[in-house]
């Protein structure tokens, strides 16, 4: 200790310092580039096996939202986001009824009273190598 | 040289430290993105215990920064709140076309009925044309009753009535002379709903569409200042719109507000002052029970009195001696009705039911015409059930062409 020179001293110092410094401020840039308030949002959605939703069914996926149709021409996906405000429309009969601004739709997505003028989107839906089914929402 | 670089990296690693240590003290942002904007916001990091604002505006769906402005991201409360548009209250009218407005919210089409914005902003309840009009030409300022000036300008390019007038100007109390008119515009542009309310707890309300749209929590009198609620709702009982009439009254000797003086300590005394004529079921509805939304929130036109808009009369519902009230069956399902209905749940209105309706074709949609003939009404602001029945049949031997409330009121008030 005693041979360390003051010069020395405020060397090792400073290249100290520096290297700190340099090396906050570098992950400080990295964290700063590459900063995301929040990931984007999902667009695909992992419902499982497709054999769980057998031909006939009609499955709400609230995560989504979205309603699964799986007729005889295959499968099929309705957003349950409403097309006049974005409000998540409800199923009341065989309907879909928005609570926000009263609009319907009927059971294809079709408008049956506004304010909304455009009808349900529809989703598109696959079934992937593992066999399960794979819903689409962009 | 050499010192130079060294005191610029301990600043350097200080602030680091700094900036790092603040962070670390900040909440966790509690995000949200809502469906509408898919923008985040961190509102909720502060704000998660407040109400949904009403079925309507779901946050979910809206989030917060779309109506109220703020900066989304911030979490300190000074800097989330510097950008706010209105403070607390969006709806306030000098702010309201960027908070509410948009063509699918509240600034739309007439044929969509969703032009809300510009209704108010032309209706006597903001331009307070109708009293400037009156006070002008009491004291020979302008030849006749026609309103000219109102608290804020404004035009009317479509005028779709017999007494909508194309403009108004500001009022501007520094280009009057007369001492009666000055002591008006010192003392009487208070009831509006761009202006701050009276002092005292009775006049508590907000200004914008939360005047009426915004109830207050009723603490009583003299319980000091009701605060604020986060709720907008159809449903507004009667004190709400008491906080602006039956609190008083315009004294054109001394051009000042005269308070009414009774302590009321029940609906039938509170709901109008002493000196009012009424019915028992003028007391017993609340006010929106009877009066429209072309009514509270205007048609579209500009007027140069209450009187012009106001239209409602005890026919409206009961007929006359010699007429049913107008009805009409719901065929169409876009019908304003069933928008209404659907924000004020009371009643479930179907297709085929059939309902009264006003002169203006207005829907009276909490009411149903039963299969014996009789009416009944839902309370707006109460779910309570009224039936009654119309005139026709009853014995009214008054002439069918003196229907309006005063000549019904002869008969039919009630005594306080």
């Amino acid at each position: 200790m005693s041979d360390l020179s003051r010069r020395d001293f405020l060397k090792l110092t400073t290249t100290t310092l520096l290297t700190i410094s340099g090396a906050l401020g570098v992950g400080a840039l990295f964290r700063f580039l590459d900063y995301q308030t929040e990931p984007p949002a999902k667009t695909e959605f992992d419902l499982g096996p497709a054999a769980n939703y057998p031909i006939g069914s009609r499955s709400l996926v609230p995560d989504v939202p979205a309603f699964l149709i799986h007729s005889q021409n295959g499968f099929s996906a309705l957003s349950l986001v409403c097309t006049h405000l974005g409000c998540t429309v409800e199923q009341k009969g065989g309907e879909f009824a928005c609570p926000c601004h009263g609009s319907l739709y009927n059971a294809d997505g079709k408008v049956l009273r506004g304010p909304a003028q455009k009808p349900l989107r529809a989703l598109r839906v696959e079934v992937n190598s593992n066999g399960n089914l794979i819903l689409h929402t962009d | 040289m050499k010192r130079l670089i060294a005191l610029g990296s301990a600043i350097l690693l200080f602030a680091i430290v700094a900036a790092w240590w603040t962070n670390s003290r900040q909440p966790k942002p509690i995000v949200l993105i809502p469906t509408l904007t898919g923008k985040p916001e961190y509102c909720l990091t502060c704000h998660s215990g407040l109400r949904e604002i009403s079925p309507s505006h779901p946050i979910k769906t809206f989030g917060c920064v779309i109506c109220h402005g703020g900066e989304a991201l911030a979490l300190d409360k000074n800097l989330a709140h510097s950008t706010l548009r209105g403070g607390a209250n969006p709806s306030d009218l000098s702010v309201v076309q960027e908070n509410c407005g948009g063509s699918n919210c509240h600034s739309g089409t007439a044929a969509d009925n969703n032009d809300h914005i510009q209704r108010v902003m032309k209706s006597v309840q903001s331009t307070y044309a109708g009293a400037i009009a009156n006070i002008l030409y009491t004291f020979g300022v302008e030849p006749d009753l026609t309103a000219r000036f109102g608290i804020h300008a404004v035009t009317d390019d479509v005028i779709t009535t017999t007494t909508g007038v194309p403009a108004l100007q500001v009022f501007d109390p520094t280009k009057q002379t007369n001492p009666s008119v000055l002591k008006f515009a010192a003392n009487c542009l208070n009831c509006h709903i761009n202006a701050q309310p009276l002092p005292g707890s009775q006049f508590d309300r907000l200004t914008g569409c939360a005047a009426c749209h915004t109830p207050l929590p009723n603490l009583g009198e003299g319980q000091g200042v009701r605060g604020q609620i986060h709720e907008l709702t159809t449903a507004i009982p009667y004190t709400q719109c008491n906080t602006c009439h039956n609190r008083g009254n315009y004294d054109l000797r001394t051009m000042s507000f005269i308070q009414r003086t009774d302590q009321p300590t029940t609906r039938l005394q509170d709901y109008y002052q002493p000196i009012a004529q009424f019915t028992k079921c003028e007391y017993t509805l609340d006010c929106i029970d009877c009066h429209t939304r072309a009514e509270a929130m205007g048609d579209g036109d500009i007027h140069s009195s209450m009187k012009d808009i106001q239209y409602i009369q005890c026919q409206t519902c009961h007929g006359t001696p010699t007429q049913l009230p107008q009805t009409k069956t719901l065929t169409n399902p876009n019908d304003i009705a069933f928008r209404l209905a659907q924000l004020n749940p009371v009643v479930d209105l179907k297709l085929g039911d059939t309902i009264l309706v006003t002169s203006k074709g207005e829907p009276l949609w909490n009411t149903r015409v039963l299969p014996d003939g009789t009416y009944q009404l839902v309370g707006k602001a109460t779910g309570q059930v009224f039936t009654f029945r119309p005139v026709i049949g009853s014995g009214c031997t008054q002439n069918g062409l003196d229907q309006s409330s005063a000549y019904c009121h002869t008969c039919h008030s009630v005594q306080r």
